[in-house]
């Protein structure tokens, strides 16, 4: 309620040149594609059903076009003749405060950017680059939410969208690295920080080391089975998650995403390992090195593709009789619809577990959890987030699992919330917590690769 | 050429050409975004699939939740392009046999009851209803208007006055609504095929 009287009081004191911004940084955002989802759609509606919004709450504001419309219909006024010569005949409709309130309301408080609406649209409209475009309007104009835009500001001063200090970050690792220590029987065994000449550079989400340490000690258990040249960074970068990508600030975005580079550089690292956090992988795989406008010099990965590898290569060995349980998979949109990486962590799973069981629709066609798009972080729009997630709950209770595995510490966040409110009764884990629960480890102490004997 | 309305249709249809072309040509000026990300797959293939089996029914939930729907459009569309094939001919002189003919009528006439339906569907569906502007209604009733004379022109050629001028009309309009679909679908497509081409989501691996 604070959140939405902060941002009405915002909205009332914006001015000519506040708009006259806003529609430029809109402008500035488009290119060929945009525009051309923007001259396509035919308000034919059958999107509608494609968004867990709608599903959850059939009104005319969850329908995908209707979103899309109000960002249209300033396009229209503003951008094309028939816009501005018929304005009512097609739709078209002045930027003012009016729109500024529907923008907002579209494109931060019902939309998490999953994507699932173009997979769907009869013409092929991707309406998330579009609505990333209205975003960054109204960034540009001091709009996004403010518990948003304080994450983002967290990566910024901190390093880190928690801000966790250093010393925090440096004890939790130590400590987690004894409880390693202990686990493995091995004493050798490490979470090494900031290991100069390592392979791979390990990037976590800060939710790990805050709030769900034994995830962070799984990833750590299996690179010491694999015998892995891994290290994590003591200082910036160590975090993988940009809010940016939600904020739509692409300098905010860029400065975040130079974190990254900046650390690979420091550690000499060759690869990019990002943990299990979808935003995280979509924001440092596909959109950093547009934020940046420069390729990256070294290799990025996933973990699950790293640990796919392992499996692949016999660097690991599970036994898929230690995690009987049926289990099933959530598919973070921006790890598999927008990232790509839908096959390695089946592949991982299949090896690691004895009933593995898909949700329907699965894959691309992944229902959106409700926790995306940055929707986690606006308290504003929290209601609408517990119900839009209603389509994932009932997902998950078609399955009939007993573990909802999820590689994205924010969507764990969120189904966790989704468990209790949809009495689930679920436990939530990541893939690297079953692949660690499965490992068959030989009777010699693995040591690191390099490491110092 | 026929009939003297031939000289309307050919300057609205030329009209329409022209503005879809300028409008284009106006989205395509925005320019291409630079991608420095490595390719995690092809392009090409993304935009293949996206126009092939991507265009299948089963390949989207909401078609096969909307097979009505789906079928009403399809059956729109292809009156449309049966309308616009019996207008070339009729504008060339071009002699159709007569299978083709038949063929043209069951398009037509499916194709006009593919639009009512979409068009009764647009005023019935409170959340369609909402989303819709007069374009919507023009646009619909002028196509549909066009493959219904286009139709009703084959039984009785006294008729094609009229539909001439609902030709002319139609061009008239087409590029200042959202009938630039004829158009701007594919791009989109291609944009869209492209874009999850390049990030490996396209065409799907999955079973």
């Amino acid at each position: 309620m604070a959140e939405t009287m902060k941002l009405e009081a915002r909205l009332q004191a914006l001015t000519d040149a506040d708009l006259e911004r806003g529609l430029a940084a809109f402008r500035s955002r488009l290119r060929a594609a945009e525009t051309s989802y923007l001259n396509s759609c035919v308000h034919c509606g059958l999107c509608a059903e494609s968004c867990h919004y709608f599903r959850t709450e059939p009104i005319l504001e969850n329908v995908p076009a209707r979103k899309l419309e109000h960002v249209a219909a300033v396009f229209k006024r503003h951008f094309t003749a028939a816009g501005r010569w018929a304005p009512a005949l097609v739709g078209a409709r002045s930027f003012d405060r009016e729109m500024v309130r529907a923008w907002i309301d579209a494109v931060f408080g019902r939309c998490s950017l999953c994507g699932r609406c173009s997979l769907n649209c009869t013409i092929g409209i991707g309406l998330p680059r579009v609505f990333r475009a209205a975003r960054a309007a109204l960034a540009a104009m001091g709009l996004v939410p403010d518990d948003l835009q304080a994450t983002v500001d967290n990566s910024l001063v901190h390093g880190n969208n928690m801000a966790i200090s250093h010393t925090e970050w440096v004890e939790t690792v130590q400590w987690l690295e004894e409880e390693l220590q202990m686990e493995t029987g091995d004493p050798t065994a490490r979470m090494p920080l900031d290991k100069h000449g390592a392979k791979m550079l390990f990037t976590v989400n800060p939710r790990e080391p805050k709030f769900f340490p034994l995830s962070l000690q799984a990833s750590a258990k299996v690179f010491w089975a694999a015998g892995e040249d891994w290290t994590l960074a003591s200082d910036n970068g160590w975090d993988l998650t940009n809010y940016g990508l939600f904020n739509c600030n692409d300098s905010q975005a860029g400065q975040i995403t130079q974190n990254l580079v900046d650390a690979m550089a420091r550690l000499g690292c060759t690869t990019l390992v990002i943990g299990e956090c979808g935003h995280g992988f979509g924001a440092a795989r596909w959109e950093g090195p547009e934020w940046l406008q420069r390729s990256y010099p070294f290799e990025i990965k996933s973990v699950l593709e790293v640990m796919d590898d392992y499996l692949a290569s016999g660097r690991i060995k599970v036994d898929p009789t230690r995690n009987d349980k049926r289990i099933t998979l959530h598919d973070p949109c921006n790890l598999v619809r927008h990232g790509g990486i839908s096959e390695p962590q089946r592949r991982v799973l299949r090896q690691a577990v004895s009933d593995f069981v898909e949700m329907t629709p699965a894959r691309e066609h992944n229902f959106c959890c409700g926790g995306g798009g940055g929707q986690l972080a606006m308290a504003a729009y929290k209601d609408r987030r517990i119900r839009s997630g209603g389509m994932k709950a009932q997902q998950i209770a078609a399955t009939g699992a007993k573990i909802v595995v999820a590689p994205c510490h924010n969507c764990i966040d969120q189904l966790m919330e989704l468990n209790k409110e949809y009495k689930l009764g679920v436990q939530i884990k990541t893939v690297a917590e079953m692949v660690a629960d499965a490992l068959v480890i030989g009777d010699a102490p693995r040591r690191e690769e390099g490491a110092l004997t | 050429m026929a009939h003297p309305l031939h000289i309307a249709v050919l300057g609205s249809a030329t009209w329409a050409l022209a503005a879809l072309v300028a409008t284009w040509l106006q989205a395509r000026a925005y320019g291409k975004r630079a991608l420095f990300a490595r390719a995690a797959g092809d392009r090409a293939a993304g935009v293949k699939y996206v126009f092939t089996t991507g265009m299948l029914p089963q390949a989207k939930e909401s078609v096969m939740m909307h097979l009505p729907s789906y079928l009403a459009g399809v059956a729109f569309h292809l009156g449309a392009f049966a309308a616009f094939d019996l207008l070339v001919a009729s504008i060339t002189g071009i002699k159709l046999p007569a299978a083709a003919f038949w063929l043209a009528r069951v398009a037509t006439l499916a194709g006009a009851i593919g639009g009512l339906v979409l068009l009764g569907k647009r005023i019935a569906t409170p959340h369609l209803r909402g989303l819709s502007t007069p374009d919507d209604y023009l646009a619909n009733l002028f196509t549909t208007v066009f493959v219904t004379l286009a139709g009703a022109t084959l039984l009785a050629p006294t008729l094609l006055g009229a539909w001439l001028v609902a030709a002319t009309l139609l061009f008239l309009y087409l590029p200042l609504g959202k009938i630039r679909h004829c158009f701007f679908f594919f791009s989109t497509r291609t944009h869209l095929g492209a874009f999850f081409g390049y990030r490996g989501v396209f065409p799907p691996s999955g079973t």
